[in-house]
């Protein structure tokens, strides 16, 4: 194939020289994986020392004596089921409502032709120039107290599945993608007596599965790390997410078993990357 | 859209009245859970936010009209240009670092035949960590005495260093933990425009005798010019807003130096339950992040067209 060459063509790669800059770039790339790796492998082995060897002087990254129950001890004291399940349970939400509130609002502009149209971009578009951290407070008031409803979605999981439900950014993605599909097929299923509906859920959707399943990874990764709203909306112990009791027992655990703790909360990321590989390297080139 | 089907549409609308209705029907129910979330959880807060900076805002609610009482104390408290000057440094160094380290990467790995992915995969793992896991095993390699980046140091003959107790290093500190969480997901937005470069360009180059070096120089980098400019106006959206990594690291410390304004915002209204001032500090960062945004989308929007053209 031709289109393999990079900057420097295979001919130039395979002279003196270009073995030289290629294996420049290998070394500094190897160190670069090294340093992004070593958080890691820190963090394990600063798991398995005891409280007061862990702050010993001296690079001393593998204890002598692997302290392994720390593992345990932090996996019980921690309840890292409950909050594993609570993280993937808000996570989990957040993805499922997005994807369906801006699928439905996607496919709405871009196959329905809502009269207004315009104005509808304008009033969901422009809501992307305004990130939510600058109106945070009055979010914050808002979900302690809903305009009409006056009910407090603090300490409910809705608290953060309603405001995660809205993104313009998904609806532009999704919009575009779904323009992509042509009309004539809905025209098509129109005319066997399809309804709106139908067509969404049977057409729409199946033929948007990739773009939907990265959309779906990219918001459930960002959901599962969030923490400045989930640290407002849930104050009770037993619904809160993993960063959010991390930043609560901060403050009680010593050293080595919050390095502990911490190891078992980088896990399901890393186990994420090995099993969804080829999906990120599409997730997020739009 | 060609004109026969436009014509026969408007021809079928004219004489289908009850059914152009049935389609707007269903034209709102599918938008009606959009309209409606966005409605409260976007318009709704944004809206009070610059209400609430001209009221006397405690836990409960608003309980009084104060004019611009909250903007004078705003711009009369130091904290505001500390906070204001601090996020100029951070883009500064952010820009330095965290915005040209993933070209780079990402120009190497590209030259990598075979183990290109694995370094791609290996840098991207970073952004898929909780930002507060991170920050909690960072603050402990930055430990002051026995930490390991002291301790590493010391085979260099490096003294140790105070990394966030330090008011000269605490940014730079703070700075590269970002890099470390951010520069795959950049890394993997710079790969998929490098592909996206035609490889004959790069052969006609060659062939005239242009090296390698060159190239990047005078082809590649002019040709990634509108989407670094994109990459660095969102870069320096995202250090604007900036919370988390201060909050847990240094505590906006020492003595204010990694104090950002969405620390003072966090502080005011959750510390010393002034939503309106809170909120007086959130118009202030509004103007600067939709600033920014608009400049965003409009790079982005002549981007798309130069792609199109």
């Amino acid at each position: 194939m031709s289109s393999s060459r990079g900057i420097m063509s295979d001919v130039e790669w395979r002279s003196p020289a270009g073995r030289v800059i290629v294996a420049i770039f290998f070394v500094f790339l190897v160190v670069v994986t090294l340093a992004f790796l070593f958080p890691f492998v820190f963090t394990f082995t600063a798991g398995l020392k005891t409280s007061s060897t862990i702050t010993d002087p001296g690079l001393n990254l593998f204890p002598k004596l692997p302290q392994w129950k720390n593992y345990l001890e932090v996996w019980q004291r921690y309840d890292m089921i409950g909050m594993f399940a609570n993280t993937f349970y808000v996570a989990a939400g957040i993805v499922v409502g997005r994807l369906l509130v801006s699928s439905m609002a996607a496919y709405s502009i871009s196959k329905l032709k809502p009269a207004g149209k315009r104005i509808i971009e304008v009033f969901i578009l422009l809501t992307m120039a305004v990130p939510m951290m600058a109106y945070l407070i009055p979010l914050y008031v808002t979900l302690t107290d809903l305009p009409i409803l006056h009910i407090s979605l603090v300490n409910t999981y809705w608290g953060l599945w309603l405001p995660g439900a809205g993104s313009a950014f998904y609806i532009l993605v999704l919009k575009n993608s779904f323009d992509q599909i042509p009309k004539e097929i809905y025209d098509a299923a129109a005319m066997d007596g399809a309804s709106p509906v139908r067509s969404f859920l049977s057409m729409t959707l199946p033929l948007s599965t990739p773009i939907l399943i990265v959309l779906g990874l990219l918001t459930f990764v960002g959901a599962w790390g969030d923490f400045l709203l989930p640290k407002l909306i849930l104050l009770q112990p037993s619904l809160q997410t993993i960063s959010v009791r991390l930043y609560a027992l901060d403050r009680i655990f010593p050293l080595n078993l919050k390095m502990a703790g911490a190891f078992i909360a980088l896990l399901p990321p890393l186990i994420a990357v090995l099993l969804f590989q080829r999906y990120m390297k599409s997730g997020l080139t739009f | 859209m060609t004109p026969s089907t436009s014509g026969s549409q408007t021809k079928r609308a004219r004489s289908f009245q009850p059914r152009k209705i049935f389609d707007q029907i269903y034209a709102y129910l599918f938008l009606a859970p959009a309209l409606l979330i966005f409605a409260f959880f976007s318009w709704n807060p944004i809206f009070k936010t610059v209400i609430f900076s001209f009221e006397k805002v405690g836990l409960r609610g608003p309980t009084g009209w104060v004019g611009l009482k909250n903007y004078i104390r705003m711009f009369g408290n130091p904290l505001f240009g500390t906070a204001w000057v601090n996020t100029l440094e951070f883009v500064i160094l952010s820009i330095i670092f965290g915005f040209m380290v993933p070209i780079l990467l990402a120009l190497m790995i590209r030259e990598m035949r075979r183990f290109g992915p694995f370094f791609q995969v290996i840098t991207y793992i970073p952004t898929l960590v909780p930002v507060v896991v991170a920050l909690l095993v960072w603050r402990m390699i930055y430990y002051p005495e026995g930490g390991v980046l002291n301790s590493f140091l010391a085979l260099l003959h490096v003294p140790p260093q105070l990394w966030l107790q330090n008011p000269h290093l605490v940014k730079f500190a703070l700075i590269l933990v970002m890099t470390w969480m951010g520069a795959g997901g950049s890394i993997l937005i710079y790969l998929a425009a490098l592909g996206e470069i035609n490889p004959e360009i790069y052969e006609a180059a060659e062939l005239d005798g242009v090296s390698p070096i060159q190239r990047i120089l005078f082809l590649t980098l002019p040709l990634l010019k509108s989407r670094m400019a994109m990459m660095m106006v969102l870069q320096i959206v995202a250090v604007t807003q900036v919370f988390t990594e201060p909050f847990i690291l240094s505590t906006g410390g020492p003595g204010n130096s990694s104090l950002t304004p969405v620390l003072q915002i966090y502080r005011t209204a959750f510390e010393n339950s002034d939503f309106g001032l809170a909120s007086t500090w959130s118009v202030s960062l509004l103007v600067v992040l939709g600033t920014f945004m608009a400049l965003y989308v409009w790079l982005n929007h002549k981007n798309e067209e130069q792609r199109l053209a």
